[in-house]
């Protein structure tokens, strides 16, 4: 390996990619997604659009219309409408869901009375969690003394913030789609153009040429590692409860794993659009589904759950949402165990993608 | 005639490029079988774990009501440390502690205090397992009478099956990712490898170039379109239609050439593909999340559902959930149709005075 080699080769990469102005975007994009996403992403259900259609008209009926009022994950409307000119509002997308009090609904009480409530299902999860808003809320109406109270002890996100449950979740989405998309479609780039050929007629040796390549994606992202601690810190104020050591060693080597994804998709594809296609797919959609954002990974079908763990995102947001939230650390051998998964990805991808490159024409 | 041969030369392009035709079929069929089959939204097989401290049956009485597909089986812990250690590894996301005071007030008739731990990394999926737990202990005991029968139906989706709305969201996400990058690369793949110029002295005029360019690229999207919905989201996953399947291909045609105008944009801006690649992610991101495709609008913050009028996918999305699951009529859709379609004049009309200026 000849050093200086590798440092022309290098000075080369960084100027193109500033003459580009790639570097305004390579900073601008992951920081951009945070916040969009940290702000844009709320899985807690809110200002629900609420029709009651009152028949009843008696104390417990306004009481019931008074519950439903006074929370925030309700926007009530008492209207005087059919059944049909409500189920309108909701099929023209003005109501997301209407309760019905028939009449005389207080005087049949413990005599078959019957609330009608009907939620729009076109949002799976919104319809699930309205459905256990409005059992609890109306039981609570009801003044039903349960015989078994539950004390609930929240674990690390102990005030049910949405913000600490997805904002650390975009780090594994954010560093595996970003470095990814960069370091492919740099080399695919030489290919498409036709500058491969000074690779294939200079002297300088493969792992040289992959060396030269990667390493921009990869410093340009370090950096970036800083970049979204901070605005994770100071403007979504997640705690951070780990290790600082542990939190930015990972990342790196999970940065690592991203532009050796980059690598394999280069040899793939010959064309910077096609490169570009099957980077994006192979890790956006992964990177969102198995982030844990969506969904805790251990509560997973038995396929998915599978899936997740072929994915790094997994043991990389594993660690991170452990650093932020949980604080373990190395203490725990889950997280080592994960750690040591991610150094063996990190280690075969460059490995392999530095195997299959070719200084040749095929 | 002339458009015709560029339309033509465009689709031999694309299908001699037999990598990205993969690519973009795989995109259409398997990616949005995976995303509709891989994950449920609803908490589901949730891992839960208990200790029983006052070895009493009527805790394994209550362990019993836990069960598949809402819960895992549940795992015995000999002490609460080792409960809490599993919660702390994440192994277990709910664990429950049966004290000795807790079977004593339940069999005696007092209010029993239930100890329940946990883990709220994920803040909706512990609220929704939270209520899934009080209506397991609330079934548990049928002493209780409820004075009124609480009748809920979710309409159009009754058994929340997640299938159906991931598929459809998965199928507009990628919509609007390869329509941005093929349109857009279509133009700057000529700036690039130099045929700009070749493109020019061909005896056509600039706004039927720019138009057939575009319309090869939109037919090539409702092609994938019809795959997709014909394969799988009719096929596989037996998704009702309640409204009419006209409505949406006349809605996704609209969509894809207001999506066109965004990558004429693009394309007039950017010299390179990689600078394409940026500007798609930092355009297709916030749009694809924003949107309401993923999540409802209605929970978002009110600036970001302002913003989101300005959104060509939003119409789309609230329309095509219209059709499919609301059985909207052609009447109630007319609006989304009205907004899209003037969403995509102004896009296109921008679009093409930027990239105008360098024919």
């Amino acid at each position: 390996m000849k050093l200086n080699v590798i440092r022309a080769y290098l000075k080369k990469e960084f100027i193109d990619l500033i003459r580009n102005k790639m570097i305004i975007l390579t900073y601008l994009i992951p920081t951009m997604i945070l916040i969009l996403f940290g702000y844009g992403i709320k899985l807690e259900v809110t200002h629900t659009r609420t029709i009651i259609i009152d028949h009843d008209h008696s104390k417990l009926s306004l009481e019931i219309i008074n519950k439903f009022s006074h929370t925030k994950y309700f926007d009530v409307k008492v209207k005087n409408l059919t059944y049909k000119q409500a189920l309108h509002k909701i099929q023209t997308n003005q109501a997301d869901m209407i309760v019905i009090i028939p009449p005389s609904f207080s005087k049949n009480l413990y005599k078959g009375a019957e609330i009608g409530v009907f939620i729009d299902g076109s949002f799976p999860l919104r319809a699930v969690t309205l459905q256990g808003y409005v059992e609890k809320l109306l039981i609570h109406g009801f003044n039903i003394k349960l015989p078994i109270k539950i004390e609930n002890r929240n674990f690390f996100n102990e005030s049910m913030r949405d913000y600490n449950a997805v904002v650390p979740g975009l780090f594994g989405l954010i560093f595996l789609v970003v470095p990814a998309s960069l370091a492919a479609i740099i080399i695919v780039k030489e290919k498409e153009v036709g500058t491969i050929f000074n690779f294939y007629s200079a002297p300088i040796k493969k792992v040289e040429f992959i060396i030269a390549k990667l390493i921009p994606p990869f410093l340009f992202h370090s950096l970036n590692i800083f970049i979204l601690l901070l605005w994770t810190l100071y403007l979504f104020n997640v705690p951070f409860r780990g290790n600082f050591f542990i939190f930015w060693l990972v990342s790196e080597i999970y940065i690592l794993i991203s532009v050796g994804i980059g690598l394999l998709v280069s040899i793939i594809t010959s064309t910077q659009v096609a490169a570009l296609v099957l980077s994006v797919i192979i890790t956006v959609i992964p990177g969102f589904l198995y982030s844990g954002i969506l969904m805790p990974i251990s509560s997973m079908d038995k396929e998915s759950y599978i899936e997740a763990h072929i994915f790094p995102v997994m043991y990389y947001n594993h660690i991170i949402y452990d650093s932020f939230l949980v604080g373990q650390g190395f203490k725990s051998n889950e997280n080592v165990l994960y750690f040591i998964i991610l150094c063996i990805y990190a280690v075969a991808l460059i490995v392999l993608g530095t195997s299959l490159v070719k200084k040749a024409i095929k | 005639m002339k458009m015709s041969a560029i339309l033509k030369k465009e689709f031999l392009v694309f299908f001699r490029n037999i990598g990205l035709v993969m690519f973009i079929l795989y995109a259409f069929t398997l990616d949005i079988y995976i995303a509709g089959k891989g994950i449920k939204v609803t908490p589901r097989h949730v891992s839960i774990g208990y200790v029983n401290e006052a070895d009493n049956l009527i805790v394994n009485k209550i362990i019993s009501h836990f069960h598949s597909p809402q819960f895992k089986k549940p795992k015995l812990f000999l002490s609460e440390k080792a409960l809490k250690n599993a919660i702390y590894n994440r192994k277990i996301m709910v664990g429950i502690v049966f004290s000795k005071e807790f079977v004593k007030n339940l069999i005696s008739g007092k209010v029993a205090k239930l100890q329940v731990l946990i883990d709220s990394t994920a803040a909706a999926q512990a609220e929704v397992t939270l209520i899934y737990l009080q209506n397991i202990l609330m079934n548990f005991e049928h002493k209780i009478k409820i004075p009124a029968n609480i009748d809920i139906i979710k309409l159009f989706n009754p058994n929340s099956n997640t299938k159906w709305f991931m598929s459809l969201s998965e199928l507009m996400s990628n919509i609007t990712m390869l329509g941005l990058i093929l349109i857009a690369v279509v133009f700057v793949r000529e700036k690039e490898n130099g045929t700009w110029d070749i493109m020019l002295l061909m005896p056509v005029k600039g706004s039927i170039i720019i138009f057939s360019k575009i319309l090869s690229q939109v037919l090539i999207l409702m092609v994938g379109i019809t795959i997709s919905v014909g394969l799988i989201i009719f096929g596989i996953f037996n998704t009702p239609i309640n409204g009419s399947l006209f409505d949406f291909y006349l809605i996704s045609f609209l969509f894809s050439f207001a999506i066109g105008g965004i990558a004429l944009v693009i394309a007039a801006i950017s010299k390179t593909i990689l600078e394409v690649a940026h500007l798609t992610i930092v355009i297709m991101l916030p749009l694809i999340f924003l949107s309401g495709a993923w999540t409802p609008l209605s929970s978002m913050s009110p600036f970001i559902q302002f913003l989101s009028y300005f959104s060509p996918l939003r119409y789309y999305i609230q329309a095509t959930q219209d059709i499919f699951f609301r059985g909207s009529g052609f009447v109630d859709l007319l609006p989304y149709f009205g907004a899209e379609f003037l969403m995509a004049v102004i896009l296109f009309y921008i679009g093409y005075r930027k990239i105008g200026r360098l024919f």
